[in-house]
Parts: structure tokens; C-alpha cells; sequence
């Protein structure tokens, strides 16, 4: 039953790709600063040190990546709720014809998952090629170094990805056990 | 599985009724207010007969409907579909029940946009095991069924108003229910495409064997009915 959920969460996810375009754009620009930040962090600890200011310079990074990484989170929560909302009456439809809800919390879940993926994989590329441009460039005073930007990498993919799949399960399952006649009538 | 089966799905045991409301009252609580959405209500729809519950806006029909297919509950009285007493049963074997014998049809259509008309069809079996290439056939003979055969890849926002309803009569269809709840289907509709609508259910009726419930107010949709049962504040007045 699940793979039919995952089946039709697909089906849906292509065809609703448009309205997934601006939710994968505010995660990507979560992604493109994480990127950024692990990709410069070296070089920047390495100038701190010689200015003396090593330790307070690395803990303002660790802020700042920290952040960036739970402005994504919000972003990758609110896209959820604006999803949920959206489709209220399809689950009404699907409760009333009485389909059950673990494979319908599965198609839902898809979503959310894939424009994660698929806005953190594009802004973490991009900005693993800007951070290679301007290090080939040396337009940085500070260097980007390749294994930060690619720990940047998965780290800005991985942690939105579980983030939108974790913040997404409580108001999915919410929606899905709602009572048919409440979604219908929802506008 | 062929659109020509008769309704089979759950038919009601030595041809006792399809649908049994027996004594049901619906209230709502509104502010210190008690709302009595139902008084006492008791109905009777045998197999392949095509009732429509009559009445002005506020006079209990899609409470009626719904308190049927379990979307609601009674507060007090029993239903019984195909001879099974749904006041025993949870949330999620009523949904099973409403998934194998019961077929809904909404006034606004409720198809889901992205969905091409025969996907539409294939909804409420598309979370189910069945042979992909079966069901997508199915889907498409009922698509013939309605008059919509040229129409399978159109989303619903390319098809007329009459188009959609028809595609979510198929819809009601696709698990071969005994029973179509139909919830003013032609409200949103002009006089010539609800009659068309309405000759639809009938032929449901006439050809397949299958009940249907419709509440309407509209007295050219229950002229076609094969029983009226009209409602008003709350209570069937008459049939």
C-alpha cells in the first residue's frame, strides 16, 4: 500500500512542480549559505589565527552556519503548511472515498521530501561553483576550500531533507486523520 | 472487474435494503443554541432504486447524505448499509466500508486538478494493489459510460462543468459500489447539462443495478426519481 502512496506522491510532486518552484527557492538560498560558510570557514579561522581571534571568529561561524541551517528548517515547515493547505480538499476526497490514511500520509510526505532535495541540491551546487569561481578568481581574501564546501554540501542536503521530513509528519498526519466533512468544507 | 457487472460489492443479504435509517436525529450545539439538523428520521432504499431527499437549503438532505456514507454520525438512531449496522462500527471500518459500497458524488465535483479525467477515475483505487493496466481500463470504459471517452488525458480546468460532474460520476463508479451518494449533483450546472447528469444516475440505476441517493431542489432532477422523499426542517415530510 505505502508504494502506491509513494506512487501517487511522485505522480503528484511532477505535476505540482510549479507550485513547488518557490519553497525549493527559499530552501535553496538556506543551502547556498550553508555551502558558502563551510566553504570559506577554513580560510577565515586561518586569518583569525593570524590576527589572534581564532576562537571567538570559529564560534561566529558555528553561529552563523547554525542559523542558516534553522532558517531552512522554518522554510522547509512553513512550504508543508502551505501544501497541507492547499490540498485540504483532495484529503476530503480521498477520506470520503475511503482511502486509508498511512498510504495517503506516505503521498503527502513526497512533496515536501523531494522540493528539499531538490532545492538544497541546487542551491549547494550553486554555490559550490560560485565558491570554486571565486577561489580560482581569488576575488576571496580568504581561500574555499573543496572539502568544506563538499561537507557544506551534504550537510545543507541531509539536514533539509530530514528537517522537511520530520517537521512535515505531525501536520501530514493531522491533515490525513481529519475528518472527511471538515476537509471538504474547508475552502 | 467490467462496467456492464451489475453492482455487486456489498449488496444487502436476502434483497433487504441497500440503505436502512432507522429513528436518526442529528444536533448541533451553536453557541447555548441546540440546532435539530435531523428529527426522527427514517428511511428505506432498496436496490437499483434512485431516490432523491427534496427540500429548501437548512432542511437536513446533505446531513442526511452524510450521516449515509458515514461522514457524520447520528446523534441518536441507526443506519445500516447493505444490512450492517454502522452505529457498531469505527471511524476506519466505516471508511473500508465506504471504499468497497459506496460511491460520492459532490455538488462542486471535487475532482483533483493536476489529475487527468481518467486518473480522476482512478483515484480511489489508486492506493490499492490492483493490475495497473486493469483499473486504467476500468476507468476508461466508465469515461465511455458517462459520454467522456474523448476526454481521458484532459485535467479537470479544460472540461466543462458538465464534463467534471460526469468524470466524478465515473469516479463514484470505480469500485463498483452498491450504493451513489449524490450531493446536489446538478447545482452548479445549466438546465441542459444537469438533465444529462440526471439521465446518467438514472441509467446507473436502470443499468447497473445500483442504488442511488441524491438530495436536490430541484423539482426537474426529482421528477426523474424513482421515489421523492421530501424534507423540511429536519424531518422527512413525505414520500
Amino acid at each position: 500500500m505505502l508504494k502506491y502512496g509513494l506512487m501517487y506522491g511522485l505522480l503528484s510532486a511532477r505535476r505540482r512542480a510549479r507550485e513547488m518552484l518557490l519553497p525549493a527557492i527559499t530552501i535553496a538560498t538556506g543551502a547556498f549559505l550553508v555551502v558558502i560558510v563551510f566553504g570559506m570557514q577554513a580560510g577565515i579561522k586561518q586569518q583569525a589565527a593570524s590576527l589572534g581571534h581564532a576562537g571567538e571568529i570559529g564560534h561566529a561561524i558555528v553561529l552563523i552556519s547554525v542559523t542558516v541551517l534553522l532558517v531552512g528548517v522554518v522554510e522547509a515547515a512553513v512550504a508543508t503548511t502551505r501544501t497541507i493547505a492547499h490540498r485540504t480538499r483532495e484529503l476530503g476526497v480521498l477520506g470520503a472515498t475511503g482511502v486509508r490514511s498511512r498510504p495517503v500520509l506516505v503521498a503527502l510526505l513526497v512533496e515536501p521530501v523531494v522540493t528539499a532535495f531538490f532545492g538544497a541540491l541546487g542551491g549547494a551546487v550553486l554555490a559550490a561553483v560560485v565558491g570554486a569561481v571565486l577561489g580560482a578568481a581569488n576575488a576571496v581574501s580568504s581561500s574555499v576550500s573543496a572539502s568544506g564546501t563538499v561537507t557544506g554540501l551534504v550537510i545543507a542536503v541531509a539536514v533539509s531533507v530530514v528537517a522537511a521530513a520530520i517537521t512535515s509528519v505531525v501536520p501530514i498526519w493531522r491533515a490525513v486523520n481529519r475528518p472527511p466533512i471538515k476537509s471538504l468544507s474547508a475552502s | 472487474m467490467t462496467v456492464t457487472e451489475p453492482a455487486s460489492e456489498g449488496v444487502a443479504p436476502s434483497g433487504g435494503p441497500v440503505v436502512k435509517v432507522t429513528d436518526a436525529w442529528k444536533l448541533h450545539k451553536l453557541g447555548d443554541e441546540i440546532v435539530r439538523a435531523l428529527v426522527n428520521v427514517s428511511l428505506e432504499v432498496h436496490q437499483g432504486e434512485f431516490v432523491c431527499l427534496m427540500g429548501p437549503s437548512g432542511s437536513g438532505k446533505t446531513t442526511l447524505l452524510n450521516i449515509i456514507g458515514g461522514l457524520d454520525r447520528p446523534t441518536k438512531g441507526t443506519v445500516e448499509i447493505v444490512g450492517r449496522d454502522t452505529s457498531r462500527i469505527t471511524e476506519s471500518q466505516f471508511a473500508a466500508l465506504r471504499h468497497d459500497t459506496i460511491g460520492y458524488i459532490f455538488q462542486s465535483y471535487n475532482l483533483i486538478p493536476f489529475l487527468s479525467a481518467v486518473e480522476n477515475v482512478e483515484l480511489p483505487l489508486m492506493f490499492e494493489p490492483y493490475d495497473r493496466k486493469a483499473l486504467r481500463q476500468r476507468a476508461v470504459d466508465l469515461l465511455n459510460l458517462v459520454g467522456l471517452g474523448h476526454r481521458l488525458d484532459h485535467q479537470p480546468a479544460k472540461m466543462s462543468g458538465g464534463e467534471q460532474q460526469r468524470t466524478a460520476i465515473a469516479r463514484s463508479l470505480i469500485s463498483n459500489p452498491a450504493l451513489v451518494l449524490a450531493d446536489e449533483p446538478t447545482a452548479n450546472l445549466d438546465h441542459r447539462t444537469g438533465e444529462i447528469v440526471v439521465e446518467t444516475l438514472k441509467d446507473l440505476c436502470s443499468k447497473l443495478g445500483v442504488t442511488v441517493v441524491a438530495s436536490t431542489h430541484d423539482p426537474a432532477v426529482a421528477d426523474q426519481a424513482s421515489r421523492v422523499a421530501r424534507m423540511k426542517d429536519g424531518q422527512i415530510q413525505a414520500e
